[in-house]
């Protein structure tokens, strides 16, 4: 067999379900006393299978939990099989994990689980996303009274806004901490959560609706301070009190960078 | 030979295991080897332990998923990649290993075995041509363990090392427990493997132990080194004078005392071997 020929006799033999080889891959191996084709072979497959399942459990604690042992490896078969690794690094393995839940699994906690499956990757998205250059207090504070007005700014990169309609963030937590693990049930009002890291740490916390428009608008839209302050006015707010106070809790999480471009 | 210069002494692989324990008690460890893959990330606490760490102690990065002898085109993004990392980490020197992981189409995330055959040999050594003009300096390639051999082999996996070595001009990091894992499962001498390979080429060494199922071993990284795998290494030494060697664990993870206990052996086997001769550091 030609070195082509046989590597992709073994990739599909490694992606294939069955452990027992095609009779061409069989003929173009040898064993020894010690250790036969047949068994070289299933070391390879299972292997392969193994070391998959093992990073998905690591990425997706809390999905794994609340499926139990059985039910999340024949998930995460399900989705291999459906969505064999394209990325070198085995970082991304989980990367469509959430999407493929929702098309695969039926039932009335499908909604639930896709959003868990969510709100873990986006955390294994903030853990090793970019630093950025979060904005200090100090800094702003530094700025010239002119310059406020005009300050623009962005999200720092591992921010994340996730909307979550059931009580996702309580699984995620018990399967973090070894806590008792919730039933999942739907929040009384939906909620944003909003995830981020500061150094090396991941924080979250709620985000009620006029904190993520004026947020979304200063850190998504573009708007400068003096147009969130405009934007408030027209709800007839307090204004300059209420957009100066959220900023400085942002920038004191950490939250926002000076908008470039 | 390895000079007393180009030789850096007794390292640990780097996991995230052992990030504060390394940067509490800065333990006499003359360098780390990182995993690559691991730091081809954007930001956060990786990055955060490779800078601290690699300002106190000299680095070698080691990849996993280079498949220099894979059936797909090199992927020229991940090579960009990996020379950026080289820049911020400045390296020792650059390794992976002699394998494929990658499928035509799918990654396969193992370290499969190639058939020793003239064809490899070309496919492979073009490979690593092209790959040492991308990182503008010698690839070091790893012997891997096995659990296959192919009909179609035409060399034994040591004279395919070496033609390898002399075609392309890549480094070689002996893996000590690879050729006894491969050794025992395929059935030949491993001695007569360490002992056929270009010695001035060997640029690193690696121990590790395995998990042995009585006819044939699995490479698990997850226990000690082992006794045949000392007495092999000593044995090596003799032959090649001082050559930078690291232990690697990657599972079951001890106490880091533990680990420094099995470093401290190697560099006392070392300097009771090397008596008389030039020492690593």
């Amino acid at each position: 067999m030609r070195l082509n020929d046989w590597q992709l006799a073994l990739e599909a033999y490694l992606l294939g379900e069955r452990v027992e080889p095609d009779s061409a891959l069989h003929a173009s191996l040898l064993g020894s006393p010690t250790l036969s084709v047949e068994q070289g072979l299933q070391i390879y497959h299972h292997a392969y299978r193994a070391r998959l399942q093992e990073v998905l459990r690591e990425d997706f604690p809390a999905v794994h939990y609340w499926l139990g042992d059985e039910q999340f490896e024949a998930l995460v078969s399900a989705y291999f099989k459906a969505n064999p690794s394209r990325h070198f690094s085995l970082r991304w393995l989980g990367e469509r994990f959430a999407d493929f839940i929702g098309q695969h699994l039926q039932g009335g906690q499908t909604e639930a689980l896709v959003e868990l499956a969510r709100l873990e990757w986006a955390f294994t998205l903030a853990f090793d996303a970019a630093q950025g250059e979060p904005l200090s207090l100090a800094q702003v504070a530094g700025l010239a009274p002119e310059e406020w007005p005009g300050l623009q700014v962005s999200l720092v990169p591992s921010a994340q806004c996730l909307p979550l309609t059931y009580n996702s963030l309580a699984l995620w937590q018990a399967a973090k901490t070894g806590a008792a693990f919730p039933t999942s049930t739907a929040l009384a009002q939906p909620m944003l959560c909003l995830l981020w890291r500061r150094d090396l740490l991941s924080h979250y916390r709620s985000l009620d609706s006029a904190e993520a428009d004026a947020l979304q608008g200063m850190a998504v839209h573009g708007w400068n301070f003096a147009r969130l302050c405009e934007q408030l006015a027209a709800h007839g707010e307090d204004v300059p009190l209420r957009a100066a106070g959220w900023l400085k809790q942002w920038l004191g999480e950490g939250l926002l960078q000076r908008r470039t471009g | 030979m390895p000079t007393e210069t180009s030789c850096l002494g007794y390292g640990l692989g780097l996991r995230s295991h052992y990030y504060e324990a390394i940067l509490e008690q800065r333990p006499a460890v003359d360098w780390f080897e990182i995993v690559s893959e691991n730091y081809l990330v954007d930001g956060g606490k990786a990055l955060y332990y490779l800078d601290a760490i690699g300002e106190q102690y000299p680095l070698v990065m080691h990849g996993v998923s280079l498949s220099i002898g894979g059936p797909h085109a090199l992927d020229r993004d991940y090579l960009q990649r990996l020379k950026q990392l080289a820049q911020r980490v400045q390296p020792a020197w650059i390794s992976d290993h002699l394998c494929w992981s990658r499928g035509n189409a799918h990654q396969l995330h193992d370290l499969l075995p190639l058939p020793y055959s003239e064809e490899s040999l070309q496919h492979v050594a073009a490979r690593v041509r092209q790959v040492q003009d991308v990182l503008e300096r010698p690839l070091v390639l790893e012997n891997v363990s096995s659990y296959l051999r192919t009909a179609s082999d035409e060399f034994s996996e040591w004279e395919f090392i070496a033609r390898l070595s002399e075609l392309s001009g890549c480094e070689l990091l002996l893996d000590v427990n690879n050729v006894y894992v491969s050794a025992r499962n395929h059935g030949f001498d491993p001695w007569q493997f360490i002992s056929a390979l270009p010695a001035q080429r060997i640029r690193q060494i690696h121990l590790a132990g395995h998990s042995d199922y009585g006819d044939y071993v699995i490479d698990t990284h997850d226990q000690p080194v082992c006794d045949p795998v000392w007495q092999l290494y000593q044995r090596t030494l003799e032959l090649l004078g001082p050559v930078a060697t690291m232990i690697e664990r990657d599972d079951n993870y001890p106490p880091f005392d533990e680990l420094l206990g099995e470093l401290h052996k190697a560099r006392e086997l070392g300097q009771t071997t090397l008596q008389g001769r030039v020492q690593c550091a």
